[in-house]
């Protein structure tokens, strides 16, 4: 019984507390990350020559170097040039670059599995390029990229662990302090890996409610 | 003359596509390009509504020379010139009543109880009224070609560029969009038609252009062409795609 009043005394109104925090981090992070991946993603598939390398070297950059590093840049380096950011917004800007850089990957495969003939269709009837990507290639490649894009939020919600790193306490965060204060490490820990598995698997529903729902009819399986 | 078009050039890498073909189309005319696959038939007529940018040559609609150099007067063009596709390129993801619209609203600025009047007055057009909210995966080949001619002519085309229209039918669907075709030549439709329909192309088309590698071998009207045509050539492969096609 100690145990559960551990439990029910310490670890939880902790992982309450990071909780709230790491959902705040999460969902900014994933709709602007998914934002900037449909935004860079068109650029590389249908920018101009000057558009397109700019894309590419976005991705570059935010996929190659390690997200820690982009984490530590924003919070302890760029304060050298005078700009100063919370550890939240520090936090937030870097998951969202980050998680840009990977959707950018899947929306522009989506957009390149698009058949030619769909641009072709909606130019003759007098859409401009930029018409015919938002209102008939977007929508069908976003449901393609779909099973990937939120492959990469799930990816997310487990790195957005990386906050407490430059002292944004969230989940992990919570769970690290705690466990130091009273060396019940497997506790503590078992119990915060049951809460990221609990907030996976709302997020998995959530985007097969949406695959579902953005099915089109016709396409079933 | 609505449609005018004038020394028209292409080529993709070292591959010349059309080597300088000039036709023109008056009101309610309609003009079948015939030819073998690679005969440039397809390019010509994307070139038409520079959905292929030619290299060289003018197009003229209405007596206006088309600046290709500006993208308002593209888009312009391409609104009163509708094109029909060989696979029909319905938009996937929209059914066939949203299909219609789309064009209506976004690029015609329509309110969007207007567009969906309009849009089924054209699916009703087409006899496919019972099918609006069905999506094109729901759809045959030959009601996904009449879909799209409707999407075409709710636009208000003062031409139509028909590419293979029935290409990729099943032989029992090509009936019911040659029966919508016929209906368009019928209410005095303008179009410029590729097909291997021989026997379709005879009885409705005012003009037959055989075109091959990049050019046109010879024009005239269909009895001349199909019977009696001028070229060697013109007349081998009459003679071929009627073994084909069935009927003269």
């Amino acid at each position: 019984m100690e145990w559960f009043s551990f439990l029910r005394d310490e670890i939880l109104p902790a992982l309450l507390k990071g909780f709230r925090v790491s959902i705040l981090l999460i969902v900014p992070s994933a709709v602007f990350g998914l934002c900037v991946g449909i935004v860079v993603g068109a650029a590389r598939v249908y920018g101009n020559r000057f558009v397109a390398a700019l894309a590419n070297a976005f991705v570059t950059i935010f996929r190659g170097v390690p997200l820690v590093v982009q984490l530590f840049i924003w919070y302890f380096g760029l304060p050298y040039f005078g700009i100063y950011f919370s550890p939240f917004v520090a936090s937030v800007l870097g998951f969202t670059l980050c998680s840009g850089a990977y959707q950018s990957e899947y929306i522009r495969g989506a957009l390149l599995s698009i058949k030619k003939g769909q641009m072709l269709a909606a130019q003759a009837l007098g859409f401009s390029r930029i018409q015919t990507i938002v209102s008939v290639i977007m929508p069908q490649a976003l449901r393609r990229a779909l099973p990937g894009s939120g492959n990469e939020i799930i990816y997310l919600i487990k790195y957005s662990s990386l906050a407490y790193m430059i002292t944004c306490i969230e989940l992990t965060g919570e769970a690290k302090i705690l466990a130091s204060h009273t060396f019940r490490y497997t506790e503590v820990f078992l119990a915060v890996g049951t809460v990221y598995l609990i907030i996976v698997s709302f997020a998995s529903r959530i985007l097969e409610y949406l695959e579902n729902r953005f099915r089109i009819p016709g396409f079933e399986r | 003359m609505i449609l005018w078009a004038e020394n028209i050039r292409k080529t993709y890498g070292d591959r010349e596509i059309l080597k300088g073909v000039s036709l023109s189309i008056s009101k309610g005319e309609l003009k079948v390009l015939i030819g073998p696959s690679g005969a440039g038939k397809s390019t010509l007529l994307q070139c038409l509504n520079f959905l292929v940018m030619p290299d060289a040559g003018d197009v003229w609609l209405e007596g206006h020379k088309i600046d290709r150099a500006k993208k308002s007067e593209l888009y312009a063009i391409r609104q009163q010139v509708g094109m029909i596709f060989q696979d029909f390129n319905l938009f996937d993801h929209l059914t066939a009543l949203e299909n219609i619209k789309i064009g209506l609203i976004r690029v015609k600025g329509m309110d969007k109880k207007a567009a969906t009047d309009r849009a089924d007055a054209e699916l009703e057009r087409v006899g496919l009224k019972e099918h609006a909210k069905h999506y094109p995966a729901q759809l045959s080949g030959g009601q996904k070609q009449r879909v799209s001619i409707a999407r075409a002519l709710a636009m208000d085309p003062k031409v139509m560029l028909l590419d293979e229209p029935t290409s990729a039918l099943d032989p029992e669907l090509i009936g019911e969009v040659h029966a919508v075709i016929r209906d368009l030549v019928a209410n005095g439709m303008t179009m410029i038609m590729a097909t291997h329909q021989i026997g379709f192309s005879r009885a409705m088309a005012n003009e037959i252009i055989f075109m091959e590698n990049g050019l046109i071998v010879e024009q005239g009207e269909p009895r001349k062409i199909f019977s009696n045509a001028e070229c060697e050539r013109t007349r081998e492969f009459c003679s071929k795609v009627t073994d084909l096609y069935g009927e003269v």
